[in-house]
């Protein structure tokens, strides 16, 4: 591509070729590019082009230069005056920075811009330039004409009258920096009786072809503003609006939001019912003792910076993605493309000719085992009999480098015989379906009943039976997998890459590489961010393989657009659950079925559909239940462990299930659970031993005496939102559990710079890790915080402490520390005790080094620099544990031992003008034994409660024949900041029941355990239905708020 | 392609195709990895750098629009008082987590508290909606930035 920047109108004509294209801010071209479109043969950049930027008002017009940034527009000084529907829409396009460089020109020459229909409703005329010369226009003639070679020189723009209303609203996929699903802008200007002399209607914005709507407008002009038939104008506009539909939303959502936001952005009612149902709050429960809130304001004291954030805000902290070296070579992954195929034949002869290209290898050159997995030992390295989704990887290039490593993968050739593909898991189980792998597609079945079901459902008073959908939620860490790899002169490969377990990674690596273990180290820590999506292999054994066959020095990151396609998601859900309850509300009898997808290889799904299984009666007591669970291989992407494990999953079901159930005995969503709770001393749900703390019973009490009960709720004046407020309890295993070997392990020693280290084979992979070891050595010790470093994520440094998922971390640094403390104690006074030469009975650690025990004097006696500085390196003292995590004597499945507990509140508001719904307030209380570190634990609570309102309402990654409709973060709706709540505020009941001793429990996962039911509770409270779809499509919400005929 | 450009006040060349993205000259070409890089497409914000005192995405930053710029990445803002000052409000607040989003948000903030020293958290809400933070909730940034405010107020008295 070349590309030409003439310097005026007359050159930049010239230049125009039949395979040109003009560039103006130029912010469209790489997701263009990045979707497949074709660069052109010259791009023709308008930027030094003078005369075509600027701001001008000129009589009743606004005339604007199409090379305007739009952020430039926006500031415009009277623009509030001069046109308000302008700047309201222009403060919809994108963000701020993209708006810094994206022009108005640009928005409206793509022809699918969301300015569009408020420059049709604003009367707008466009002057264009061709080889004919230059004309003037309406806008929406220029719209109407088939597209042409030509620049736009002007834009006029009608100024806005005061005596007018109007609209502009953006309807996305998300509150705010979101691809449109369609835009609207509306005007009525109105005469000094009132009467419409003038409207403006129009739609536009993405797929949606912009485009006035004479005929509503018809509908409005020459009558009294007060006598509009908006029934009318919304019928006629339901017949008017032609849109198409993609993956995302309806051709008919789209038309119906449309005409809805015009009706009511106009003044006008929206259609459909007027009366919803009234919320009263929960009768009060007494509170619990001794839960606080949750923050710096109320807890300066306990409030740390923690040790890595600053250098994190100034760019400083190397990821293991930075790492750049003279002499590293870049590799980079040939994926499959194709989601079911057999491998007839890989030709690299031709990518391994190319300059540049030092290594390319296949499943040739794996010595060792070529398969891998957590679990079950089913995905290849590198394929070699057969593809099993898009993403499966097939050869692995290393080049000098991207360009040439990019170039090298399109010159390797393999051949595929197609192989049916299957990507429904109901269909995979049938018989007849195409095997994803030999053994079938059932890769796991779990069958759990106690008591007489059927019984039960027969003396039932009330059944509720739902099906609830879960999505395939992305990880969507921000640093996406990779890292960089090399072989030292000792021949020990070096594998740095963002993890959660460096021990099993190098396990894992080991049995494929066929390379003992003692020769490979992983480093896995400073990772941006995991949630369970870097708990398996990704990049590792393609980069080791690449450093091991080139001897060089290796990097290799995904794309974002890679990670989608190869990464892990959560195992999408559908779990059918049949609850019933006596006439008083009491549980009877619970049967659940679930069927949960695998995608290509098991990695974590066993795990999670356990897991799910283990939660699925929620904190109740139920007499008689049976469940069932499938997890079934689909040629779908690869899924596998994610922050919840499915725990969130059967969550939302069976709070859902409360509150309907609740709702047809006539008692409050507190009562039921009141008078179902489990009580402290009962076993597990399955019958297994649990540690003695049992809190659901605090924390319902907790969630009921919540001041979001008093907030106003219903249906709002603005005709616009019904608010509704709901609550949902949850808790969480912490460890692996009972039938998996979960072992753990720490060390504390004094470092020679005097520093105690805390060694851990743990991460940080931004929950807080090094903040906790401090937080637990200092407290367990005595010593200081600042006395305190945290050594982890480096099997080279630290010990094996199991791996950082489960909510288990928190437990290990705790009971690492404790188990290590007395003994390490002990060495370092000894060794103080000989070169003081005092009793060592009679010194204490203490904050900066070693006391006198029992003085008040606080005088240090020798500091632990000092002591480390005069210790030879041999006497360092040092001690290291391992042990096994807590787990119960349970073998019929698995099982956990140690829980937290919480509860979620969410009020919420639904619109009745597009179905979408927005949560106002969160409030999350939770129980997990002692906050170690208050910032840490409020970042996870925090942190989880946004993950699952993006599960909520707008996370999903939906597949079509085997291949991801998104591909990016431009339709992969994580949420933005406009989704998280207004407000939110977390709590903490910090007490352990007498006897537990346990200590502090993680609360990785506990923040995201029942914010899904709470905000459909809470949507259930405002409008009568329960969501069993997530995330919950705003059209069935819509259709929920339609006149019952 | 040969484009001149101001880089951290220092002038810098770059030979490459004129449509090679900004983030990928810094963290490639230059190993200048403090600018990072999370969907390439401008839809996160992690790779935002001030071009000519305003934020713009480096990903969807040619180099062919590079010529005679004056670019400041997020290691040219150790001298900048008022990026300091934000840096050290939310370390302190602990607004991140992960931090992979931290630079780019800290490169939103100081182009919004450039042009509004005082902003409510509207304002602040509306000044980030082009960063996505997956860790955090938001939350912990919004108390940081109005912090951050509140601090470079205190500066401006």
């Amino acid at each position: 591509m070349e590309v030409v920047s003439p310097i005026s109108l007359q050159e930049a004509l010239a230049l125009q070729t039949a395979d040109s294209r003009y560039c103006a801010g130029g912010t469209a071209l790489q997701l263009d590019w990045a979707k497949g479109l074709a660069k052109p043969g010259r791009l023709i950049d308008l930027a030094r082009v003078p005369g075509l930027n600027g701001v001008k008002e000129e009589g009743d017009r606004l005339s604007i230069g199409p090379l305007t940034p739009l952020a430039e527009l926006l500031r415009t000084r009277d623009l509030a005056r001069q046109s308000p529907l302008l700047q309201e829409a222009l403060g919809k396009v994108a963000g701020p920075s993209i708006r810094n460089m994206a022009t108005i020109g640009g928005n409206i020459a793509g022809r699918s811009g969301c300015l569009l229909p408020a420059l049709l409703a604003l009367a707008t005329k466009i002057e264009w330039l061709n080889l004919d010369g230059s004309s003037t226009m309406l806008l929406e003639d220029w719209l109407s004409a088939p597209p042409s070679h030509g620049i736009l020189t002007r834009i006029d723009v009608g100024l806005q009258n005061a005596r007018e209303q109007w609209t502009f609203r953006k309807i996305g996929l998300r509150a705010a920096f979101t691809p449109s699903v369609i835009n609207v802008a509306g005007r009525l200007s109105l005469g000094m009786e009132g009467d419409v002399l003038a409207a403006q209607m129009a739609v536009g914005g993405g797929i949606v072809t912009p485009v006035r709507l004479q005929h509503a407008e018809e509908l409005v002009i020459g009558r009294p503003d007060a006598a509009i038939d908006w029934k009318a104008v919304h019928a006629c506009l339901m017949e008017s609006i032609d849109v198409p539909a993609d993956a995302f939303r309806s051709s008919n959502y789209r038309k119906k939001v449309a005409a809805n936001a015009l009706v009511h952005g106009l003044g006008g009612t929206v259609p459909g019912r007027t009366t919803f149902p009234v919320q009263l709050p929960p009768e009060p429960m007494s509170p619990p003792d001794g839960e606080v809130r949750l923050s710096r304001t109320d807890r300066p004291e306990a409030w740390h910076e923690r040790p890595d954030v600053a250098a994190k805000a100034a760019g400083k902290l190397a990821y293991l993605t930075d790492t750049r070296q003279p002499d590293m070579l870049v590799g980079r992954i040939l994926r499959a493309g194709v989601p079911h195929a057999r491998i007839v034949s890989i030709d690299t002869t031709a990518a391994e000719a190319l300059p540049g290209v030092i290594a390319v290898v296949t499943h040739a050159d794996i010595k060792g085992s070529n398969a891998f997995g957590i679990v079950v030992q089913d995905q290849p390295a590198l394929c070699f009999d057969k593809v099993r989704h898009c993403g499966d990887p097939v050869a692995a290039v290393a080049a000098i480098d991207a360009e040439t490593a990019e170039r090298a993968l399109s010159l390797i050739r393999v051949g595929y015989e197609p192989l049916a593909t299957v990507t429904d898991p109901e269909l995979a189980l049938a018989p007849d379906a195409p095997r994803v792998h030999e053994a079938g597609n059932l890769q796991r079945e779990l069958h759990f009943s106690r008591g007489d079901p059927e019984a039960g459902f027969r003396q039932a008073a009330h059944v509720v039976e739902a099906t609830y959908l879960t999505p395939r939620q992305m990880h969507g860490f921000m640093e996406t997998e990779g890292g960089y790899a090399f072989v030292d002169h000792e021949g020990m490969l070096h594998m740095l890459a963002g993890g959660q377990h460096g021990a099993r990674d190098r396990m894992q690596l080991s049995r494929i590489l066929n390379l003992p273990e003692e020769k490979i180290r992983v480093v896995t820590s400073p990772t941006g961010g995991a949630f369970g999506g870097k708990d398996e292999l990704s990049v590792q054994p393609a980069l080791a393989l690449l450093a091991l066959k080139s001897g060089r020095p290796i990097r290799l990151q995904l794309s974002r657009a890679e990670s989608v396609l190869a990464g892990q998601k959560r195992n999408p859900m559908s779990i059918r659950m049949r609850t019933a309850i006596d006439s008083e509300g009491r549980l009877l009898a619970h049967e659940v079925d679930v069927l949960a997808e695998a995608g290509a290889y098991a990695s974590l799904g066993p795990g999670v559909l356990e897991t799910a299984l283990e939660h699925a009666a929620g904190p109740y007591v139920i007499d008689h239940v049976r469940t069932h669970g499938r997890l079934a291989y689909t040629n779908n992407g690869i899924c596998g462990a994610f922050r919840g494990f499915g725990a969130n999953q059967m969550t939302y079901a069976i709070e859902c299930q409360m509150d309907r159930l609740a709702a047809l005995c006539s008692i409050s969503a507190s009562e039921i659970r009141r008078i179902n709770l489990r009580k402290p001393g009962m076993v597990g749900y399955l019958g297994q031993t649990v540690a003695p703390t049992e809190r659901s019973e605090e924390m319902l009490s907790a969630a009921t005496n919540s001041p979001l009960w008093s907030l106003p709720n219903g249906p709002q004046p603005d005709g616009e939102w019904i608010i509704g407020t709901g609550m949902a309890l949850n808790y969480q295993g912490n460890g692996l559990g009972s039938v998996v070997p979960d072992p753990a392990g720490g060390r504390l020693s004094l470092a020679k710079t005097g520093m105690i280290e805390g060694g851990f084979g743990l991460d940080e992979l931004g929950q807080g890790l090094l903040p906790l070891v401090k937080a637990a050595v200092a407290a367990e010790l005595g010593c200081a915080r600042d006395d305190v470093e945290a050594v982890i994520g480096d099997t080279a440094t630290t010990p094996d402490s199991g791996s950082t998922t489960a909510s288990r971390g928190s437990y290990v640094v705790w009971a690492s520390t404790r188990l290590a403390a007395p003994e390490f104690t002990k060495k370092m006074l000894g060794a103080a005790s000989r070169l003081l030469e005092r009793d060592p009975t009679t010194l204490a650690l203490a904050p900066g080094g070693i006391i006198e025990r029992g003085t008040n004097s606080g005088d240090i006696l020798i500091s632990y620099r000092q002591l480390a500085a005069r210790l030879d390196d041999a006497e360092l003292p040092g001690v290291t544990v391992a042990y096994e995590f807590p787990k119960n004597d349970y073998t019929a499945g698995n099982s956990r031992m140690i829980f937290a507990f919480g509860a979620a509140l969410a009020r919420i508001a639904v619109s009745r003008v597009t179905g979408e719904v927005r949560v106002l307030d969160l409030h999350q209380h939770t129980a997990a034994g002692p906050v170690m570190d208050l910032a840490a634990y409020l970042g996870q609570i925090e942190g989880g409660a946004v993950q699952g309102l993006g599960f909520t309402l707008s996370e999903n990654a939906p597949m079509l024949d085997g291949r991801y409709i998104t591909a990016n973060l431009d339709t992969y709706m994580l949420p933005g900041i406009q989704d998280a709540p207004r407000t939110m505020q977390s709590f903490a009941l910090e007490s352990l029941a007498a006897g537990d001793i346990y200590g502090p429990r993680g609360v990785g996962e506990l923040g995201i355990g029942a914010i899904t039911p709470a905000i459909a509770n809470a949507v259930f409270a405002a409008i009568g239905i329960t969501p069993t779809v997530t995330p919950f499509p705003p059209e069935t919400i819509l259709a929920a708020l339609e006149e019952v005929s | 392609m040969t484009i001149n450009f101001t880089l951290n006040g220092e002038t810098r060349t770059a030979d490459c195709p004129p449509e090679t993205p900004l983030v990928k000259l810094l963290r490639d070409d230059f190993a200048m990895t403090a600018t990072k890089e999370a969907c390439s497409v401008g839809r996160c914000g992690a790779c935002l750098v001030l071009i000519d005192g305003q934020a713009a995405n480096a990903c969807l930053t040619m180099a062919f629009r590079l010529e005679g710029a004056d670019v400041v990445t997020t290691e040219g803002l150790d001298s900048d008082p008022l990026a300091m000052t934000i840096r050290r409000a939310m370390a302190a607040e602990n607004a991140f987590q992960c931090g992979y989003c931290a630079p780019g948000f800290i490169i939103a903030l100081a182009a919004l508290l450039k042009a509004n020293a005082t902003p409510d958290e509207d304002d602040i809400r509306r000044g980030l909606e082009g960063n996505i933070c997956r860790c955090t909730g938001y939350h912990s940034i919004i108390r940081g930035a109005l912090a951050a405010a509140r601090d470079v107020q205190e500066i401006l008295k």
